[in-house]
This record gives C-alpha cells, structure tokens and sequence, in this order.
C-alpha cells in the first residue's frame, strides 16, 4: 500500500512518498518515483494502482503543459487542483481512475506554497499538512501535534523524518526507503532518498 | 461491430489515406457481442483465480454471485507459469518454462512462451495465453509498421508504452496479460513489464508467474550488474529451474534466449527435470 506525506512550510512544500511498486505480496520494484513533476513548481504525488496512476498523471501534465503553450502563462496550482479534481469527478461515474493523489505548489505570484488534498472520488480540498494510504493514519495525529505555521526547512525536514519513521516503525508492511522532494522558489529539488531503519535506533537506546 | 479480419484491414487502410499518429496506433477494436452491457457480460463468464479463491467472509449476496460465477466460469485465468527476464552490462537475458495447466491437469509442457516481436525485442507470455499471444503478435505488426514508416527502429520504452496504453484501454475487460518487453535499443538492454491492469514498470529484472517467487529467491542472489554472458545466462536458468522444481504450475523445458546488439538468439532447451538432477550432480563433483 502507497504512503505520502505533504506538509507547507515556510516558503517551501515538503513532500514524501515511499518507493515501492508492487504487485499483490510482492515487491517489483524499489526506487519507484511516485512524486510526479507536473510543471517546474508543482508535484502530483499519486497514490493507487500504478497504471492508473501514470495514465492520470500524464494527462494533466500534457494538460497544463497544452495550457502554457497556447497561453503563454503558468498555471496557478489551485487552478491546477480544481482542473485535476474536475477530471477525476467526471470520471468517476463512467471509468474511475483509482488514484489518490497530493498536490504540491509554489506560486511565484504569492511568494507562498499550497498542498491540496484529492480523492479518487473527485474530492478536494486545500490544506495545511496531509497524507494518502496506510501512512494517513500513523501521520495524521503527528502532523496534528508538532506542525506549526511557517517552519523552518530543517525543522520540517525533521518533522518529515519522524512521520517516515513511525510509517517504517508501525506498519507491517514493510516500506523502509522514502523519497522526499521539496518545491520552493527555485523549483524542484530531490531533498533525499532515506533509507528508514527505526530499529537501529532503539538498540543504541539500550546501549546507553 | 467489427471482425478481427476487418481491424487489421482498417489499419492498412488508414495508413495509406492518414499519416496521423493517432489512426496509426489506436486499433481500440475488439469483437464484443452484440448485447446491451457487454462489459458486464465479458466478466460474468471470466473468472480470474483470484476471484474464486477470496475468503468466505463476504455478505450472502456476495457469496451467491460468486458460485453463480463458478458455475458459469466459461474462461478461467491464471497466471500458473514462470518466466524472467533480466538486463546486465552485456545485454538481456530471457528465460521461461514451458508448462500450460487447466486446473490440474497439465495441458502442454512444450508452450512457447517467448514471443518474437522484431528481430532485437521479445515479448514474454504470462496468464492468458491467447491475450497474450494476440497482443504481442499485434505489438509486433505496430512496431513493423513503425519502422517502415519512420525509417528508424523503434525503441523499446516505445514498443512497451504502445502495448501499455493499449491495454490499459481494456482494463477492466477480464484480460489477463503479464509480459515482460525484453530488448536492446540505443540505449543499450531496456526491460519493461506490462500488465493488463494497465502498469507499465521499467527495472533491471523481472519474475513473473505462479512460480515467480521461487525464481526471484535465486535471482537476487546471484544478480549483479557485471555478470560475464556465461554466468548472466546459467543464472537464468538457474532460476527458472528452481522455479519448476518448487511450483507445480511451472514445468516442462527451460528455454533460455540472450538478446544484445546483433539481436536474439536462443540459448539453449533443457528439459526441468532433467536440468535439476544435472545441477545436483554438478555440485557433487565440485565438492
């Protein structure tokens, strides 16, 4: 089952997503990339059967790339979100796409980034700090004590890393590599691909 | 509604008539019977193994519409094989069994499992056998026409994404396809795996099968990227006979094909049994 985590911060969005793509009880692959590059300040991180997942994927991106091209001008990521949420909810009824997914953006307009929440169902909704799949629920309550407006990446980075360790800690499933990704100002940046071993840490604990 | 004769003839034609990219690949035809729902109708006689062996926890409706789907299971799928492919610094190497099964009795222990799509890719057979053999030999005739038209061989990340959206088209008509697209391009040995779910997955190796379990045991042990083309090809089939020895759905003969930039060629045909006795006695000898 697919984990993604996304949280605002100061200036930056801060999103992971776990690494595996796999079929049934087995692993296929480890170094899948689910934080899609939609244009050069917006992610889609997808969530769900992987073929849908890349189709979808690939149609907002030629999408928006098609909007940019015959207007000249980026899109804004809530115009980004509505659109996206629009094709989901339309589909729905006929031919569901069983994705979910966590928009991230910088918008160079507002010096500000957004996270937006969306649902195979054609559910949306803009929010501060978020998560899709099994890491929703061990993520959820963290995110709910230690976020505050306006971190520090550092900070973030470690409030990143505690969700990540208590996904790799609580859930039996094993999912110990993590991709993190960060879009500020500059763009998008690969912050790190943590392997996460939370059993280390408690030995040293003993040691001591 | 449209024969199978008539799509391939709709093709020629539109080629001749249309350069577009989009008449040339989108071949979106099947026959499908003439009724009001024939999605509903293609998954009530279809049954994939997975749907008959759920746990008995299910609500009473759900329990009746499952036996009612048992008894009127027409087609059933299974993924009961094993086959692999992996790349390495000198090219691709694919290796399959042989075995077909219909329930317990084993149909064919000679299946061709490997299907050529040009002269430097080939095509794996997992799960439906007629699926798969349609939609590879199909693949092949596209990528024929490709080359002719654009005077240049069609990559494999191509060839794979082609397969891909077709099938992912039919997503949820109860095919079953698990093949693996094996080849060398420009870019040097490219492995994708395709599903009929609609997943497109690129990595340097794949197992795929009832028996793919066992074989992934024996290829990640002994896989690494500068393998010398002797031990790249015996851990193939290393694999796949531990896969037959362990899997009753994989069997027969293990065929291995090696592809790098002359094309592919196969390896060798060694009957399962056969080949694990010969192992043991190897590792006898040696000690």
């Amino acid at each position: 089952m697919d984990s993604l985590v996304g949280f605002v911060g100061k200036n930056y969005v801060l999103m992971a997503g776990d690494t595996n793509a796999g079929r049934s009880i087995m692993r296929l692959k480890d170094d899948f990339d689910k934080l899609v590059q939609i244009d050069s300040h917006k992610i889609l991180a997808k969530s769900g059967e992987i073929g849908d997942g890349n189709q979808f994927c690939n149609l907002i991106i030629r999408n928006v790339s098609l909007y940019r091209i015959r207007n000249e001008t980026e899109l804004t990521t809530k115009s980004v979100a509505h659109y996206t949420r629009r094709q989901l909810a339309t589909a729905i009824r006929k031919n569901p796409y069983s994705v979910n997914l966590l928009l991230g953006g910088y918008d160079k307009k507002d010096q500000k980034g957004s996270l937006y929440y969306l649902d195979y169902l054609g559910s949306s909704k803009k929010i501060n700090y978020g998560a899709h799949g099994y890491a929703a629920l061990f993520v959820g309550s963290i995110l709910d004590r230690f976020w505050k407006e306006d971190l520090d990446f550092e900070d973030g980075l470690e409030l990143m890393k505690k969700c990540l360790r208590e996904v790799e800690k609580r859930l039996i499933i094993g999912t110990r590599c993590f991709l993190i990704k960060m879009i500020n100002s500059d763009g998008i940046s690969v912050v790190e691909k943590v392997m996460i071993n939370s059993e280390k840490k408690n030995e040293i604990e003993e040691e001591n | 509604m449209f024969t199978l004769g008539s799509v391939l003839d709709n093709e020629l034609k539109s080629s001749v008539e249309d350069f577009s990219f989009e008449t040339e690949f989108s071949t979106n035809q099947l026959m499908l019977p003439n009724i009001e729902k024939p999605f509903e109708f293609a998954q009530s006689i279809i049954s994939l193994e997975k749907d008959l062996d759920e746990n008995d926890n299910q609500p009473m409706f759900h329990q009746q519409k499952k036996e009612e789907r048992k008894e009127r299971a027409l087609i059933k799928g299974s993924k009961g094989t094993t086959t692999l492919a992996f790349i390495y610094e000198k090219g691709t190497v694919v290796a399959v069994d042989s075995r077909a099964t219909s329930g317990q009795y084993i149909a064919s222990q000679s299946v061709q499992k490997v299907v050529p799509v040009n002269q430097y890719m080939l095509g794996t057979l997992a799960g439906g056998a007629a699926d798969c053999q349609f939609f590879l030999g199909h693949l092949g005739r596209i990528c024929n026409l490709y080359e002719l038209r654009n005077n240049e061989k069609i990559s494999v990340a191509a060839a794979s994404k082609l397969l891909n959206n077709i099938l992912y088209s039919y997503r949820n008509y109860g095919l079953s396809v698990g093949s693996m697209i094996c080849g060398y391009d420009t870019r040097g040995p490219q492995l994708y795996y395709i599903d009929s779910d609609g997943s497109r997955l690129k990595n340097s190796l794949f197992s795929v099968g009832s028996g793919s379990p066992f074989a992934y045991g024996v290829l990640d042990a002994g896989y690494r990227w500068d393998l010398s083309k002797e031990d790249a090809i015996d851990l193939g089939r290393r694999a796949i006979c531990a896969a037959t020895f362990k899997d009753s759905y994989s069997g027969g003969t293990v065929k291995v094909y090696h592809i790098d930039e002359n094309g592919w060629v196969k390896i060798s045909d060694d009957d399962a049994s056969e080949l694990w006795y010969r192992y043991e006695e190897k590792e006898k000898k040696n000690k």
